[in-house]
């Protein structure tokens, strides 16, 4: 198990390696010269002298790969640069505007898994039935509805018609309501058809006839052995999502006026503010590959199985 | 497998899950009672609530982005105001005198004017605050004014000067703008006077100053208790970051908000939906900037000024505007309206004519060959690109019209849709044929649009390139730019609109207006003269 756990970790290195790659290119790729992008975000009109001024400041003027050293060296302790449009440390921008993201994105974890471990559950016990048509309803639904819409509908019934809830912001509980609703109906959409799956493949299991043979209640084998194996996909699915949420809240931040670090995001590809889009960039990569990593091994942690090449591959 | 184990998994998670949901709360504590305190203090009567699409900034007098010109006008003044129709009036100074040369201004500063701290506003200060911008000459140099400055002096205490190197009118309309010429107290410079890197507090002697604030939550403005002039009717102002039209016109249906203000803050069916409802009141403002239709002549097709008049008569500017902005902007007859100083002239506008249109382009040897739909000249089709900002659905839709009404003539123009720095960039290159501009709006134009049309660099002087008179159209900007001759400069600009209407190379689309939206609280409100200014002086709220 400490072979795999360590070549888990080994992997992580060309990853993060490409992620690097990939935000160093952000600034070569681009059809805009960040010299010129930090003097028009900073309406400054750009003349030939302030740009070479610039691009040296900015050390474009170096080879490339005295630039990338540079950057990753840089990035190892967290200094993504200075902001064009604000002239303040990336990383403090970003890191104050994150609480409010996370607060965001775990009311939605948690709340979504409140509902649809019941409702996965349910819609397999009581296979065709009302609560299975529910649950298939809101699949439709959340799969279906793009997150700004829904955030738009759930405003204008909630917050304008019957004066519910306030329209945006962030401060009170009843702030969270409708962003957290908005968020959750497509991980609710997912994972309860996700556990009702499980569920019903886990109850054909021969496990749960031995367990029948013995004489063990429904019920009992049910809570005690079916619903602990069905767990397994929807915390991989849950791990993979954290990442999602937390750097995908984009749209409902901007729908709800959420202070989050999405918003932030928006505001900087708008303004070609190319340290915080790398930033982003390189710390959704991060997130991403640390989710996938704790899913990992929490499924390590579950199932020792998985330790070994062939466990793994049939995984 | 050991059952044990996963049993204790489910617990583990749920413990880091609760964990991170308290440490999110915490992180949030601060801005629970900021917020809470911040929609209590905006229950008073005489306060009102409005959005804003992007937090206020950092409220430097000296510096552009993030801060936004709206509010830095609350807190911070000029020393001359820009007023209704381009009249310049005293605020900070109350009076000056020029040169004959018109290279010395001298300003008599107001008496008994303090900041928001309490300290004194002194020709002092106002040094201070020059040399801290002019420090940043090249960061300002789009300010006419900024290349002309040679020295700033402090006469007496409240007598400062300013000498120019060359004569230049459009000092006082300059020094009017927003920023950078506007002034903070001693006690907001940092340690090292160097504006350009901050400012510790924003002192302003203005009638607002800054009372609460979260970033990219809101902002609260309270009124200067030491403001030397007529106290506003209102006594706090609260400014919602909302980024998003939708939810800004829904908190304003839910009565979340009294005002929306501003250019293009709501969508165009938002505003008309507002305006037929009863319960609200809504306002289009003055033109505050033109809508054009840049014809690149240093493009050999373009440069024959009877294939530009051809285009410009060729499409139903009226039925167009009417029916992509539903009335909210004013088809435009000349690239500047005439509420600006010298605008206000009669130029011969230019009508829409299917038939004149045809007849100037087969005059001008562009034929539509037999069973073909796109006329040619020297087997070369009559082809055009047309570059628009992708993000913006006016501009689109206008693309898109004027590209079927010029087809019908012959004239085939294929569209691509840009990011607006990318636009730029080509308007810059002076890589375009067909491209959406818009003038700068009171108090620059028409001063800085007269430069633009000389100075190269900024795309129009590159437009206008291939014009047979465009040597002296030059010359008569530089002229009107430093002429000390009210007559001269009017029969000046009186000449350049003409010739710039005459050669149709910037065709004028339509007027831009700002919108109001507000509760029937809000009893007068009024849109500033500047199309930066805030509009909150004029207001007036009945009682609830």
């Amino acid at each position: 198990m400490a072979g795999y756990i360590g070549k888990r970790m080994l992997s992580i290195i060309p990853i993060i390696f490409v992620a690097t790659l990939v935000t160093f290119a952000l600034i070569h790729i681009s059809p805009v010269d960040p010299a010129e992008a930090y003097l028009t975000a900073a309406h400054i009109y750009p003349t030939e002298e302030l740009l070479k001024q610039k691009r040296h400041e900015f050390g474009l003027d170096q080879p490339l790969l005295t630039q990338y050293v540079q950057m990753v060296g840089r990035m190892a302790t967290l200094d993504f640069g200075t902001s064009y449009l604000t002239n303040q440390p990336v990383w403090k921008e970003v890191a104050a505007r994150l609480p409010a993201t996370v607060e965001l994105a775990l009311w939605s974890m948690l709340f979504s898994a409140v509902v649809s471990i019941p409702l996965g559950i349910a819609a397999a016990v009581y296979r065709n039935s009302w609560i299975d048509m529910l649950s298939r309803c809101i699949s439709y639904l959340g799969a279906s509805m793009p997150q700004f819409w829904l955030g738009y509908l759930l405003i204008f019934f909630f917050s304008v018609k019957l004066d519910w809830l306030p329209v945006e912001g962030r401060g009170t509980w009843q702030n969270l309501v409708l962003p957290v609703i908005t968020l959750s109906i497509v991980l609710i959409a997912v994972y309860t058809r996700l556990l009702r799956t499980s569920v019903l493949e886990q109850m054909q299991e021969t496990y749960v006839q031995y367990a029948r043979v013995r004489g063990l209640h429904e019920r009992m084998i049910m809570l005690k052995h079916v619903l602990r194996m069905s767990m397994m996909p929807l915390i991989s699915g849950m791990g993979i999502n954290l990442g999602k949420l937390l750097t995908g809240t984009i749209i409902v931040e901007q729908v709800f006026s959420w202070p989050g670090f999405g918003r932030y995001f928006v505001d900087a590809i708008f303004n070609r503010d190319i340290p915080v889009i790398q930033c982003y960039v390189f710390f959704a990569a991060c997130l991403f590959i640390l989710c996938n990593l704790l899913v990992d091994l929490v499924q390590l942690y579950m199932d020792p199985r998985i330790s070994s090449s062939k466990g793994r591959a049939e995984h | 497998m050991s059952y044990q184990r996963q049993r204790s998994a489910i617990p583990v998670l749920a413990t880091l899950l609760v964990v991170l949901l308290l440490l999110a709360g915490c992180s949030n504590t601060g801005s629970t009672t900021a917020s809470s305190s911040a929609s209590d203090t905006a229950a008073s009567a005489k306060s009102i609530t409005m959005s804003w699409p992007r937090d206020i900034g950092t409220m430097n007098p000296h510096t552009y982005n993030p801060s936004q010109l709206f509010a830095q006008s609350m807190i911070y003044e000029p020393l001359v105001s820009y007023e209704k129709g381009g009249k310049l009036a005293p605020a900070l100074a109350e009076s000056w005198k020029i040169s004959k040369d018109g290279k010395v201004y001298t300003f008599k500063l107001r008496q008994n004017v303090k900041f928001s701290d309490g300290s004194d506003f002194n020709a002092e200060v106002v040094k201070k605050n020059f040399d801290a911008v002019m420090k940043h000459k090249d960061t300002h140099s789009w300010l006419g004014i900024v290349g002309v400055i040679n020295k700033t002096e402090v006469v007496d205490d409240h007598t400062f000067r300013l000498t120019l190197t060359e004569p230049y009118y459009p000092v006082l309309q300059d020094l009017s703008v927003v920023r950078p010429f506007r002034f903070l107290g001693e006690a907001g410079f940092p340690d090292n006077g160097d504006t350009a890197e901050g400012v510790k507090a924003p002192v302003g002697t203005g009638p607002w100053m800054l009372a609460d604030y979260k970033q990219d939550e809101y902002a609260v403005f309270k009124r200067n208790p030491n403001y030397w002039g007529k106290a506003p009717a209102i006594d706090q102002v609260t400014v919602k970051i909302i980024p998003d039209a939708e939810t800004r016109v829904a908190a304003f249906e839910k009565g979340e908000l009294d005002l929306i203000y501003g250019e293009g803050v709501i969508s165009l069916d938002a505003f008309q939906q507002l305006r037929e409802n009863d319960k609200y009141t809504t306002q289009l403002s003055d033109p505050v900037g033109t809508r054009s239709l840049l014809l690149n002549s240093s493009n050999p097709k373009l440069s024959d000024v009877r294939v530009r008049m051809a285009l410009h008569e060729g499409f139903n500017k009226q039925a167009m505007v009417q029916g992509i902005t539903s009335g909210l902007e004013e088809p435009a007859d000349s690239v500047l309206s005439k509420n600006y100083p010298y605008t206000n002239i009669d130029l011969k506008p230019i009508p829409y004519s299917v038939e004149q249109s045809k007849a100037l382009l087969d005059e001008a040897g562009w034929k539509l060959p037999a069973g073909g739909t796109v006329r040619e000249k020297d087997g070369q089709p009559l082809e055009f690109e047309m570059i628009f900002d992708k993000t913006d659905p006016i501009q689109k839709a206008m693309a898109e019209t004027i590209q079927a009404e010029w087809g019908e003539l012959g004239v085939k123009v294929n569209l691509t849709g840009l990011e607006l720095t990318v636009q730029i960039k080509r308007l810059k290159a002076n890589d375009f044929d067909l491209y959406f501009w818009y003038n700068y709006g009171a108090p620059y134009d028409p001063h800085s649009f007269i430069n633009v049309v000389a100075s190269p660099g900024f795309g129009i002087s590159e437009t206008l390139s291939a014009i047979p008179t465009k040597k002296q159209l030059d010359e008569q900007v530089r002229q009107a730019l430093s002429s000390t001759d009210e007559t001269k400069r009017q029969e000046l600009y009186r000449s350049i609109l003409t010739t710039l209407q005459e050669q149709s190379a910037i065709i004028p689309i339509s007027y831009i207006k700002k919108t109001a939206v507000y509760q029937k609280k809000i009893a007068h409100f009024e849109f500033p003269a500047s199309r930066d200014d805030n509009p909150f002086e004029g207001i007036q709220v009945t009682a609830p």
